[in-house]
């Protein structure tokens, strides 16, 4: 342990001095290939324990004594705390590349573009980034067709394996749920993006337990933040929502219950003809709402009988008139069954 | 079929010069001419070239700023606009930009400072980093390249002024942006919560994206006639289109796949010309990363291509020093080109068409004869295979080949017992005289001799393509009495003189009955020493008379062969023979081939006789015969003969006006080795 904590400060120590030193100067072909060799190793020991809280701990600790150490030597000097060592060998790439001591025959090699045979983990390793950035960009118009979008997609991929590794850990709950409100946060501004994310998480194939729990997990958070809910039902496309609502019984509760809200908060304008919503947001229009129903029933035809009883017993306590705009329950029962 | 030159390629290393050409069967030009003569030229010959080459390099025009102005608007409108017009501009115009890049490159490397570019081509640092920023150029292996080679162009080691300077922070600048640069917010906070390092999430994203199209092309749309009905197909033009750019990257190859390789059964779902067009050159310059079945698919598609591999193909398989009858099997199969023949018919077509015309243009070329018999051999091969799935007709993919002599030509050795192969030659050989002779009389009309001689040539580039047939005619007359011996030398002589040039046709066989009886009194002889009467008669044979008409040396020498191996002799005796004649007439080379081939031929036999053990063993110990004879220093009373052969067989086997491509070298009438034993 003591030798791998101490691999540890070193690469840390390297991260400094590739950032900010101008040792760099010096530096060939091989020490370059050597220095991502250790920025490899982090990376491996991150995947290999941040399940483990113990070593995790310790390793964290070890980070915070290099890192005072390294502070008094570097001015301006940025922490590295154990999460960032997930990304190595980016954050080393970051700072060599914005060293001004870099010598440039290194640039070169980390941007050339022909298959080298030696030194192969270096050579072009930002050519491979670009080429692969740039991949994405060229085809990510063709895949807006698609219903979540393979960024999303693959998001809610991380988001499950991250949820699945908390909780066979054994995390708080409050923990975790922070997990996912941090996610939510730093989607802050692409609202619908993060809408997205939840839905291709909750939608990625049930393989294991694991999955399954983490997708529990996360469709009783889904409840706690009706915001977020709501925007769901609202901005999501319509077969998105189908299939969201097939695969889990929750989710399939909870979007009723918004409908059912939704349609509580309405009121009939005579000026308009039609019942809105009294909020001063108007996410969802009457004839918006009527298609939601009767996607559900799509979706769900088992739900379709019990619904209809509800919104019909609501409509009774209404008074029970077959005359338009008195009751939104006896309307939305009319729209339904034309 | 269009004509259009495609390019010519100098290869240093091998002095071969490559022409990949697409003409009309009929019009294959000069170039075609070249290949073959040039498949045997040595490095020399390429110097008479190479200031060609160095004349159109330095005619090129400067860069000009005109030019410039016009690529810089073009990456400004690209910049601003991200649909799908811009997208179909881009990639149409992505070649001509990597031509225009090769050319700044240059431009910049000859100049001695970046102050020097910079004042020349003031715009050069606003086009270069707008391009940085535009994916479709940044995603092509070539254009990334040559971007980036711009831009090292312009740093400058040792900056001497402000300019210099701020290009060289500029640059690094740009470039750490490129590799590290975030511009999805939400993206960045995910990678980081969930401690993913972005190359290994941006990895994530593209394969998923390669998987998504992939699916969606798999949906193959059932609208066959409405072309009104809106369907998914619409996206295959799309998709192909944003790959121009992609062809030669190995994680969109099975993306590209699915792409060659759908069945186009909707008028929709057409592929993008620009991405054939990418997916052509990038096969030729051997980037290109696909399957199996999606090569196929683009020889389907793409004509070009398809033509850029049979010469490639036939320029390996010639040029190979040492290239010998057993590998060549290996070789064509391993191109894949059989296969692709047997699925679609229209590849096979194509095929041949080009075989014809380098017959055409080559006559007396025995190698490129050898190699369309075991081409052929091995496409009915992968026929046989796939007869099971389709049921094509025979008569589909030989729609030129006279009817008649169809079946009885394609039919396989095994599939007739032997005892009635003579009468199917001579049968063979009535047809094909009555052919020359329906062509002969025809000369007066000339539409009709026209005809006349297409018919011939079909049929007897029938014969090329089953040449088994002709090998076991030789291997026939070994022991044919009188009355085979003149069907059998006919058709051999047919073979190897198809065209009746003057009239010479009769003098040929006159030729080529000497010629057996020669072999045939030569190899009766068991009294030792052999008569120099005789052997100075079959060695003056083999050496090609200046006069004309006179008989294929190849001909005679496959006759001596086979009388070698299979006459009742014994085997010192026949070995003898072969040794003395051969060595005299400087031909060891080709008769080994023509052992090899032979040796080939009864392998895939399928008749397990102690007989043919006899042969197989006979044919060995010739074989080793030769080679020995092969290392051993030649006598120097053959130099005179041999020279006089190289002579007269490049006058011979090229009917071109340059008298100077075969003269140190060898000529093409080697088989497969350019230079023959005993130049010197």
């Amino acid at each position: 342990m003591e030798a791998v904590l101490k691999n540890l400060a070193s690469t840390a120590e390297l991260l400094a001095v590739a950032a900010q030193s101008g040792v760099v100067e010096q530096w060939d072909k091989q020490t370059l290939s050597r220095a991502f060799h250790w920025a490899r190793y982090c990376e491996h020991l991150f995947s290999r324990f941040h399940n483990n809280p113990a070593i995790r701990r310790t390793m964290e600790k070890q980070l915070q004594l290099t890192n005072q150490s390294l502070r008094a030597v570097f001015p301006g000097y940025t922490e590295v705390s154990f999460s960032d060592i997930s990304r190595c060998q980016h954050l080393l790439l970051v700072g060599l590349l914005k060293n001004p001591e870099l010598p440039i025959s290194i640039m070169k090699i980390l941007f050339d573009t022909t298959k080298q045979s030696e030194y192969q983990d270096v050579t072009g390793f930002c050519s491979h980034i670009i080429q692969c950035k740039s991949a994405c960009k060229v085809l990510s118009p063709l895949t807006d067709l698609s219903a979540v979008g393979a960024d999303a997609d693959v998001q809610g991929v991380m988001l499950m394996e991250r949820l699945g590794a908390l909780l066979s850990q054994g995390t708080e709950a409050c923990q975790t749920e922070h997990i996912v409100d941090s996610v939510l946060q730093g989607c802050e501004g692409a609202a619908g993006h993060f809408c997205l994310v939840i839905a291709a998480a909750l939608l990625t194939t049930k393989n294991s337990a694991a999955q399954t729990a983490s997708q529990d997990f996360l469709l009783d958070w889904l409840q706690k933040e009706h915001n977020v809910l709501q925007h769901m039902c609202s901005a999501l496309p319509t077969t998105l929502i189908k299939d969201l609502a097939k695969e889990h019984l929750k989710f399939r509760d909870a979007y009723c219950d918004v409908l059912k809200k939704w349609a509580s908060d309405m009121e009939y304008s005579v000026s308009e003809g039609e019942w809105a919503q009294t909020s001063t947001n108007r996410t969802v229009s009457f004839q918006r709402l009527t298609e939601h129903f009767l996607a559900l029933f799509e979706a769900c035809p088992s739900l379709r009988e019990d619904v209809e009883k509800e919104l019909n017993a609501l409509k009774v306590s209404d008074g029970d008139f077959d005359v338009r705009g008195l009751s939104v329950w006896g309307d939305l029962l009319s729209a339904l069954n034309k | 079929m269009t004509e259009r030159l495609v390019y010519i390629r100098v290869k240093e290393n091998t002095g071969i010069l490559w022409c990949g050409v697409v003409v009309a069967p009929q019009r294959f030009t000069k170039d075609l001419a070249w290949i073959l003569s040039t498949f045997t030229c040595t490095s020399s010959k390429m110097s008479q070239l190479h200031p060609l080459i160095q004349l159109q390099q330095m005619a090129e025009p400067l860069l000009n700023v005109q030019e410039m102005q016009f690529w810089l608007d073009k990456a400004v409108a690209w910049g601003q606009a991200d649909s799908s017009d811009t997208q179909k501009d881009t990639c149409l115009h992505l070649s001509r930009l990597r031509d225009f890049l090769q050319q700044l490159l240059s431009h910049i490397n000859n100049m001695s400072s970046t102050t020097e570019t910079m004042k020349r081509l003031p715009l050069l640092g606003q086009f270069l980093g707008r391009l940085c920023w535009n994916p479709y150029v940044t995603a092509d292996g070539t254009g990334r390249r040559l971007l980036f080679q711009c831009l090292w162009g312009l740093y400058s080691e040792h900056p001497g002024n402000a300019v210099e300077r701020k290009a060289n922070q500029w640059i690094r600048k740009v470039l750490c942006q490129l590799a590290t640069e975030e511009d999805d917010a939400a993206a960045q906070a995910l990678m980081n919560q969930m401690g993913v390092p972005p190359k290994e999430y941006h990895l994530k994203v593209l394969r998923k994206m390669v998987e998504l199209l992939q699916k969606n092309i798999g949906k193959s749309c059932r609208s066959l006639g409405d072309i009104n009905q809106r369907c998914s197909c619409d996206n295959i033009l799309a998709t192909s289109e944003a790959c121009v750019p992609l062809v030669t990257y190995p994680e969109a190859a099975p993306l590209i796949g699915a792409l060659l390789q759908q069945p186009m059964t909707c008028v929709r779902a057409a592929l993008s010309e620009d991405f054939l067009d990418a997916l052509s050159s990038a096969y030729s310059s051997q980037c290109l990363s696909l399957e199996e079945q999606a090569v196929v698919s683009l020889w389907y598609h793409n004509l070009s291509s398809l033509e850029k591999a049979v010469l490639s193909l036939l320029e390996c398989v010639l040029t190979k020093t040492g290239s010998i009858p057993q590998m060549l099997k290996e070789q064509l199969a391993q191109s894949l080109l059989p296969k692709a023949c047997a699925q679609h018919c229209t590849i096979f077509l194509v095929v041949n068409d080009i075989f014809r015309s380098i017959l055409k243009q080559a006559e007396g070329n025995e190698s490129v004869k050898y190699i369309i018999q075991t081409f052929t051999n091995c496409f009915l091969q992968e026929v046989a295979l796939l007869q099971h799935q389709t049921s094509v007709s025979l008569k589909a993919f030989f729609p030129q080949s006279p009817q008649s002599l169809l079946v009885p030509l394609l039919t396989r050795l095994s599939e007739m017992p032997q005892e009635v192969w003579r009468h199917h030659l001579n049968w063979l050989s009535g047809s094909l005289q009555r052919l020359t002779e329906e062509e002969e009389d025809g000369d007066g009309d000339s539409s009709s001799s026209t005809r006349g001689h297409h018919k011939l040539f079909e049929a007897w580039f029938l014969l090329v393509q089953c040449g088994h047939w002709v090998q076991v005619a030789v291997q026939l007359l070994v022991t044919s009495g009188p009355e085979d011996r003149g069907p059998l030398l006919w058709l051999l002589t047919f073979y190897h003189h198809p065209t009746n040039r003057g009239h010479h046709r009769a003098l040929q066989l006159v030729r080529a009955k000497e010629a057996w009886h020669h072999l045939h009194s030569l190899f009766l002889v068991s009294a030792r020493p052999l008569p120099v009467a005789l052997l100075q008669s079959l060695v003056t044979l083999l050496s090609p008379q200046p006069q004309q008409p006179s008989l294929s040396p190849l001909l005679i020498l496959k006759l001596l062969v086979n009388f070698a191996v299979f006459f009742q002799q014994s085997l010192s005796g026949s070995t003898e023979i072969l040794q003395t004649v051969v060595e005299r007439s400087g031909l060891v080379d080709e008769a080994a081939c023509v052992l090899c081939s032979l040796e080939l031929r009864l392998n895939e036999g399928s008749c397990l006789s102690s007989d043919v053990n006899r042969v197989h063993l006979r044919i060995k110990a010739l074989q080793d015969t030769l080679t020995h004879m092969h290392a051993a220093p030649s006598p120097t009373e053959n130099q005179a003969h041999t020279h006089s052969h190289l002579k007269h067989t490049h006058i011979h086997t090229h009917n071109n006006a340059q008298n100077h491509t075969a003269v140190s070298s060898s000529s093409a009438q080697g088989f497969f080795r350019a230079p023959m034993q005993n130049d010197k």
